[in-house]
């Protein structure tokens, strides 16, 4: 009888403990939003696209009721949308599956000078279950150019080979990519004669103090006496006497890489005085010929999940000489080992910080926007004076007159939310550093995994070359499946 | 906790009217004459072994409630053992070396897993249910088990027979993690039921199924549903759940015994990552928070068939076959948090091994008692993988054949029933290493006041692994490879055991032990700087290992209390090439003691288990003040085991209770300045060894009938 017992006991027993737990479900809800809460038009602009977005795919299909107010403006005589308005609504189709959804908006007539002239619409009610409206329930549309008052953008990086280096407005919420194996040197505008070497491509250049006849430098060509470099070795942390004897045995230590011998880059914090290229002077004999590292090629394969695949194959050896010829540059180059040479002359454009110049093509381009036109530049790859090459790297326009400082949230900081225009710190600002924002702006180790991740313990405060004044958080760094090189941001005016 | 308490609770109301039988729990009863099978021609007791052979027994796994190997070799002298919360797998270590240099046998073979064929074994994937005894056998073997049997052998034991007709027995063990303790997602529950039938004189079978979920330590974490990117996602220890299904049928003639022996293990092990990337939308002011998991479920399949006897003519026959495969298999995806959602789901094999195996040896080919010889083989083709994704292999999934072949044989010789002498040689041919051998000399004296003497002297190779042969890391910044060149590793080791039995009045018996060792290991592959500009790395055979080791141990009885005290004292030197190193010996102190006291009156057994690991020492570099390198001597600070358990057995030993405790000094944590940090990270300054004082319960059901 008891042994019955017992048994019945460690059945249930067995039962029980062969069981498995589940855990308490939590759920996303269905919210609708604009994506920005502001957008104004040009003068050119006719139409704009509105675009609303969900916290998930929808469900199901649905509806979104919007409704508007306006200010000196009037449907079908100033403007109409697409969808069109029925008795002061728009219904905007929600598709099963999507996670965002459209209207568009267009404008007939541009508003008289002096006077302002807006829309703003308001999401009024979604027709899908469970669903609500939450964070921008407004849009405001101005039909006169003005600041942006905030926004989520996403520059186009374009993934884990980061192809890209995106210039952004944030005043105009514009961004212009542009390929980063465009251009290796940039020819600065201002008074000083500065030439800039793209980190972006991660390209180095050298100083061959022996040489002013770029025709008499080759891979082969031998030092005399020998080089005598007093490199600084990054894992022991000290110097080491290198001597090099050829142009061929300097390129290991003029390369980017952590064995790289000197700062054969500029300055990461962008100061003119710090370009790895001396400045160029007036007298042409105090020119030397420089040994330059082209960087390394665009991969074409993403890397996996969380990582990052930004070149290992070397793009080749140039070797340039730069001089003066009144106010404009004068550029002699060629490949390392070529007889002949190249010369071009550029010149100074003084509405841009400087003018891009590409060896390969064998020609000028504006790279930047004009320099009242951009505020930040998402470098992506970004390669430093000590060999070290980061991704992810932001910049700001120090050249244009942009400032940024980083706040970090402690005890007796105030929350991105909260930052208001009267919690600015002017002197915070840094107008001389361009890489305050740098890659401080994500981890990629964590205590117990790799994953790399936007920091939400921090936020940047940045003042435009118009004066407006933006809090900036990053919300990411990956894209949903992972993927590297996929940032995204929001800003607010103050 | 809470949950553990009414447990007990429970099974104490049931067992409150337990009857009192007077019957002696028969584990108690210490078999001094223990029969080994490790390194012998044939098994037979421990004083007859040329080898000084270390048995831990079926009743010190019972006390101890060891349901795997890592359970209980924690309170074994010179051995450590190294839990990895981030894997899941607990590693050995021997002597101060690691997994690779110790070899893991199971009924006298090694048994596979997903990194390799005997060595680097996960200790939590060997399951103790149907064992025997287990023996250890100190320095290297080279000789009888092959590479990589350097610092030691650990051979398992499984039974092969029973008392009775009919044994079933099933068993449930409730333990917590730490205090954490629930009845499904937290703890560690395990179920076991083992049948066995002697279905003639001649043949016996049993089965053995267990299940063993270890819910995973979560600490200050949160599991698998949290949302914010505050390091709280996921667990401090990785939850695991193994089944391990064991069939055996053994056949035992006149002349010749056969065993079919047949295993399938399933693990899985769940790696929630801690960053979430929590992808807030300012639109919407929504989140929607991700994290990319990893799910490994590694799957073995042993079978080993063995028969061994004797032929007409008198020679002894002992031949093994087998085949044994893990395959260890991830799944990765993404995981939307809120809508419990993967995505991007990707599965693929992760490592692998794969093995024919085969072992005999032959003996007593002279019939004659003062000499004898024994020849022998052991081959094995083992295929080996290695998925791009668990190491740098340049992008690119390593799949190798290895094939050794392997012959050796020893002599004998026996001139008087106190001295014996055994020299043996093994010749190892691989179609991917050069052709390696290793020697042994063992010898023994019976001396006339009992005194026992053992000294050994044997060598090892040490075959390299895919890492040190075939990584491949190149980049911007990285130059680090593997070096399909590399030597194996020569191990060499000389032991001395002296042991004596001292009898007194009362019953009162001692089994003192003095043993010194000694462990070389040579041309040890290390990852070295090839060039320092550019920046190069690759495994290389180049430094030296050596270490000497004192230890006394003293097994006791008396009346109903055993017990067992140990010391050990030991020091590692390193000598490593082309590196700025200091080759002192670093000294290491550990103690072990063990106490069991049984009460035949209430069929009960107290026990307690001890060990003491004192400081670790090993030299870091550093920079002082001036930014000049030098070398400082790091430190592992000392750190104990202790471990108590009460058996009681009622209804004629039908059941048996064990309530115990592990870890009671609540060791965590260590720390440490003696762990070196990798390329891009500082060195830790606490290393993980435990997760906490815990306590368990297991209850066990024997039925026996003819």
């Amino acid at each position: 009888m008891k042994n019955k017992f017992l048994i019945l006991n460690l059945f249930v027993l067995f039962i029980l403990a062969s069981c498995s737990d589940d855990d308490t479900k939590t759920t996303q809800e269905f919210v609708v939003a604009f994506e920005n809460p502001s957008v104004s038009l040009t003068t050119e602009e006719e139409t704009k696209e509105v675009k609303l977005v969900f916290s998930r795919n929808a469900a199901e299909n649905g509806t979104a009721t919007i409704t508007y107010t306006t200010v000196n403006a009037e449907y079908d005589t100033h403007f109409t949308t697409n969808p069109a308005s029925e008795e002061g609504t728009i219904t905007v189709p929600v598709t099963a599956g999507s996670n965002s959804a459209t209207f568009t908006l267009n404008k007939l007539q541009n508003p008289i000078e002096g006077t302002e002239m807006s829309v703003t619409f308001k999401l009024a009610s979604i027709s899908n279950p469970e669903s609500s409206i939450q964070g921008n329930t407004s849009l405001a549309v101005s039909f006169t150019e003005s600041a942006a008052l905030g926004g989520v953008l996403s520059p186009d990086w374009g993934g884990s080979t980061y192809p890209n280096q995106v210039f952004i407005d944030l005043s105009s919420q514009k961004m212009t990519p542009i390929k980063r194996d465009t251009w290796e040197l940039a020819f600065y505008s201002g008074s000083e004669n500065r030439v800039f070497l793209n980190p972006a491509l991660r390209v180095s250049a050298a100083e061959l103090t022996q040489f002013t006849d770029i025709n008499a430098v080759t891979s082969s060509t031998v030092f005399d006496p020998p080089l005598v470099i007093n490199s600084f070795d990054l894992f022991t942390q000290s110097f080491n006497e290198v001597i090099v004897n050829s142009v061929e045995e300097y390129k290991v230590g003029v390369k980017v890489s952590y064995s790289v011998y000197e700062p054969y880059v500029d300055t990461s914090t962008g100061e003119l005085e710090g370009t790895a290229i001396s400045e160029i002077a007036v007298n042409d004999e105090e020119n030397k010929v420089y040994l330059v590292y082209m960087g390394t090629e665009i991969e074409d394969t993403p890397a996996e999940p969380g990582k990052i695949n930004t070149g290992s194959v070397d793009r080749g050896w140039y070797k340039i000489r730069v001089t003066m010829e009144g106010d404009s540059y004068k550029l002699k180059y060629a490949p390392l080992d070529a007889t002949d040479y190249s010369e071009v002359l550029i010149s100074k454009t003084p509405q841009y910080n400087s003018t891009a110049f590409s060896l390969t093509n064998n020609k000028a381009l504006s790279v930047e926007p004009a320099k009242a036109e951009w505020d930040l530049n998402f470098s992506g790859v970004f390669a430093t004076e000590i060999g070290t090459t980061y991704s992810d790297f932001v910049l700001h326009n120090t050249l244009g007159g942009t400032g940024v400082y980083e706040v970090v949230i402690e005890d007796g900081i105030k929350s991105y939310e909260d930052f208001t225009m009267s919690d600015v710190i002017e002197d915070s600002l840094v107008f001389d550093k361009k890489n305050i924002i740098g890659s401080g702006w994500r981890s990629t180790t964590g205590p117990s995994s790799s994953t790399p991740v936007s920091k939400n313990d921090r936020y940047y405060v940045l003042k435009d070359t118009d004066g407006n004044y933006y809090k900036i958080r990053f919300t990411a760094l990956l894209s949903e499946s992972g993927e590297r090189g996929y940032p995204k941001f929001e800003y607010n005016l103050l | 906790m809470k949950q553990l308490t009414y447990l007990i609770l429970f099974l104490t109301v049931s067992f409150g009217f337990a009857q009192k039988v007077q019957i002696m729990d028969s584990l108690v009863v210490n078999d001094l004459e223990e029969v080994v099978v490790t390194g012998q021609y044939n098994p037979q007791s421990v004083k007859k072994s040329v080898y000084e052979v270390t048995v831990i027994s079926q009743a010190d796994i019972n006390r101890q409630a060891g349901n795997n190997l890592a359970d209980v070799l924690n309170q074994t002298l010179n051995i450590s053992i190294l839990p990895n919360a981030s894997t899941g797998k607990s590693s050995i270590k021997m002597f101060g070396l690691d997994g690779q240099y110790v070899k893991i046998l199971v009924d006298n073979i090694p048994l596979v897993n997903d990194e390799g064929f005997g060595n680097n074994t996960d200790l939590t994937q060997i399951n103790l249910d149907d064992i025997e005894h287990i023996e250890i056998v100190e320095g290297a073997m080279g000789v009888q088990y092959g590479a990589d049997a350097v610092a030691g052998v650990i051979n398992i034991i499984t039974k092969k027979s029973a008392n009775y007709k009919w044994q079933i027995r099933p068993y449930l063990q409730e333990e917590t993690i730490g205090d954490e303790y629930g009845w499904f997602d937290k703890g560690r529950h395990i179920q076991s039921l083992s049948v066995s039938n002697n279905i003639s004189e001649k043949l016996y079978a049993n089965i053995t199924a267990t299940r063993n979920d270890f819910a995973g330590l979560w600490g200050d974490k949160q599991g698998e549903s949290y949302q914010y990117n505050d390091g709280k996602r996921g667990y401090e220890w990785l939850p695991k759940l193994q089944y391990n299904t064991k069939g055996m049928l053994s056949y035992q003639a006149e002349n010749m015994k056969m065993f079919y022996k047949f295993e399938y293990f399933n693990e899985k092990v769940s790696r929630y990552d801690s960053v979430v990337r929590e992808n807030y939308n300012p639109s919407t002011q929504t989140r929607n928070p991700i994290s990319s998991d990893e799910i490994f479920t590694s799957q073995r399949f042993m079978h080993h068939l063995n028969a061994n006897g004797s032929f007409n003519s008198g020679i002894l026959y002992n031949v093994s076959l087998s085949f044994q495969q893990q395959k260890k298999n991830a799944e990765t995806y993404n995981y939307r948090i809120l809508e419990e959602e993967k995505f991007d789901v990707a599965e693929f094999e992760y490592e692998s091994r794969s093995i024919y195996y085969s072992k005999g040896t032959f003996s007593n080919f002279l019939n004659e008692s003062a000499f004898d010889f024994q020849v022998g083989y052991e081959i094995s083709q083992n295929e080996g993988y290695a998925s791009s994704i668990s190491g740098d292999y340049d992008g690119e999934n390593i799949r190798r054949k290895i094939g050794s072949y392997d012959v050796f044989a020893s002599a004998e010789y026996v001139p008087n029933s106190r001295l014996s002498f055994r020299p043996g040689a093994r010749v190892f041919f691989s179609n991917k290493f050069d052709t390696q051998t290793a020697l042994e000399l063992s010898s023994k004296y019976l001396f006339k006041n009992k005194m026992e003497v053992r000294a050994v002297v044997g060598t090892a190779p040490r075959m390299p692994n895919f890492t040190e042969l075939y990584s491949y890391f190149v980049d911007a910044n990285h130059d680090v490879r593997g070096n399909e060149d590399l030597k194996p590793e020569e191990g060499i080791s000389a032991f001395i055991h002296a042991k004596k039995i001292f009898e007194f009045q009362n019953n009162f018996s001692l089994r003192s032990k003095l043993s010194v060792g000694y462990i070389d290991v040579d041309d040890r592959i290390e990852l070295i700087i090839v060039n320092s500009s550019p920046l190069a790395y690759q495994y290389t055979n180049i430094d030296k290992y050596k270490t000497w080791n004192v230890s006394f141990s003293n097994g006791f009885m008396y009346q109903n209390i055993s017990g067992n005290l140990g010391i050990s004292y030991s020091g590692v030197s390193k000598v490593l090439e082309g590196r700025n190193y200091d080759d002192d010996y670093l000294k290491a102190l550990q103690l072990n003691a063990s106490l069991s006291y049984s009460v035949p009156q209430w069929n009960t057994t107290f026990s307690t288990y001890f060990k003491h690991n004192g400081p670790e020492y090993q030299f870091l570099q550093d920079q002082d003040e001036n930014g000049e390198t030098i070398l400082i001597r790091g430190k592992q600070d000392a750190y104990s085991w202790w471990d108590a358990s009460i058996r009681k057995a009622f209804y004629n030993n039908k059941l048996q209770l064990t309530l115990g405790a592990r870890n009671l000094l609540d060791v965590t944590r260590v720390n440490s300045t003696s762990v070196s940090g990798g390329v891009h990270s500082g060195p830790p300054s606490n290393v993980l060894l435990g997760y906490g004082r815990s306590y368990f319960i297991k209850l066990l059901y024997n039925l026996n009938f003819n």
